[in-house]
């Protein structure tokens, strides 16, 4: 019985404050990149007139935990199958975030554009049973400045 | 690089637009329901599997979980007590036609609980309290009669088998370990946790009116029982379906209908219960 309620607690803070953290998320995301919008980001990996510009790595990495409520929907979707949309937006917050902090690094560097641009995923706690889990996302590219 | 933009994309593209409280409802419901189901499925045939159990095989089991049987009485006027609830159960057998490998064993309690319950290999328990409420020694065969009548329809065995599929199913999805799969077989040692389902019961008592018909020529008395219930309860009472035995009006009416076409014109009186056997 103790367990149960124990459950439903953690259930319930997994909601509330998941739910809150993503949405909070989401704002600051869809903010920020109005404010980066003029840095372009390509995934292409020919930069034209390379010759006459200067390039640096630049990278930006973030790492979201998965809340209670979302691994146990998650949990129940893996028997019957379908579309796991608790972790689509986990992950669509993920990308975006990851490059947003690529753009600001970009920023930093005076550049206006970032090149041959590649995301890389991981999960953290992979196979490990019992925890909750966390996903990384890593967004790297080249940022180009005139020279 | 005038030549490239960067416009506003629509939000939402990559995630699907389901709420989630509303995902979360639809998967808890639709995976519970199908546990249910799937459960409901394996007990049903657990207990038709429990139904070929051998009859030694299952004195055998209550043997090694009888703990919780009434230890047999120290006082003589017990022990009188229990050998007249034994004779009696012997003439029903007799009247009953009970296969030869099925012997039943009455066990008597002093204890002032009103009731009395047949489980795992052919025991029946009576108590004290249930007798007080009886008018004659009709109304207490009609009572063995449906207790017998449970051991040879095997209702036993079987609710043993479905409540242990309904455990094992329930245990192994819950991921719980063997503990409480133990806990339950101790469990079992306290038999009231087997029930019966409202069809076994009215076929019991069917069972037992004719019995009762056949020993003594009439079914007077029958439900006796049921009516001091029916005037016991003044509490407010609860819908059938979930009371695993009929509805007590309903039974009583049941065997006034089986006794209403069997009517015996030279009915013998009731024979009373012994002295003894009344509360001291």
């Amino acid at each position: 019985m103790y367990d149960l309620i124990f459950f439903l607690v953690l259930l319930l803070l997994g909601y509330v404050f998941g739910q809150r953290a993503e949405k909070s998320h989401f704002r600051s995301i869809i903010e920020r990149e109005k404010q980066l919008r003029d840095i372009l980001v390509f995934s292409e990996r020919r930069i034209p007139d390379e010759d006459k510009l200067d390039g640096t790595l630049v990278c930006g990495s973030v790492v979201i935990s998965v809340d209670f409520f979302k691994r146990f929907v998650a949990g129940l979707r893996s028997l019957v199958g379908g579309r796991v949309s608790a972790y689509e937006s986990l992950l669509e917050r993920a990308r975006r975030e990851a490059i947003l902090r690529m753009k600001e690094e970009a920023r930093r560097t005076g550049a206006k554009s970032v090149w041959n641009t590649r995301l890389e995923t991981a999960s953290i706690y992979k196979g490990a049973q019992q925890s909750i889990g966390a996903v990384e996302v890593l967004a790297y590219g080249t940022a180009v400045k005139p020279r | 690089m005038a030549e490239y933009e960067n416009p506003e994309i629509p939000e939402g593209i990559n995630v699907s637009p389901t709420h989630p409280r509303k995902d979360f409802a639809l998967l808890v419901t639709g995976i519970s329901a199908l546990i249910i189901v799937a459960v409901l499925a394996l007990s049903l045939l657990a207990g038709q599997l429990a139904r070929h159990v051998p009859f030694e095989q299952e004195r055998a089991l209550a043997e090694s979980l009888g703990r919780w049987l009434p230890q047999p009485p120290d006082l003589p006027v017990d022990q009188r007590r229990q050998h007249y609830l034994q004779t009696l159960t012997e003439r029903l057998t007799g009247a009953m036609e009970l296969p030869p490998n099925m012997p039943i064993t009455v066990h008597y309690s002093s204890s002032k609980t009103v009731n009395a319950m047949a489980t795992l290999g052919g025991h029946i328990v009576v108590y004290q309290g249930l007798i007080d409420t009886l008018p004659s020694e009709n109304a207490l065969a009609m009572i063995l009669a449906h207790e017998i009548a449970h051991v040879r329809h095997r209702d036993p065995v079987v609710a043993m088998g479905r409540g242990f599929a309904v455990m094992l199913a329930l245990s192994s999805l819950a991921g719980i370990g063997d503990g409480v799969l133990q806990q339950w077989l101790t469990g079992v040692g306290m038999l009231p946790i087997l029930s019966f389902s409202r069809s076994q019961e009215e076929e019991a008592d069917s069972t037992a009116l004719q019995a009762v018909l056949d020993l003594y020529g009439h079914v007077g008395d029958a439900a006796a029982f049921f009516e001091a219930l029916a005037r016991r309860q003044s509490m407010p009472k609860s819908p059938t379906m979930f009371n695993t035995h009929p509805d007590v009006e309903q039974r009583i009416a049941r065997i006034r209908d089986f006794s209403a076409r069997h009517v015996n014109p030279d009915q013998a009186p009731a024979i009373p219960l012994p002295e003894f056997m009344k509360a001291t």
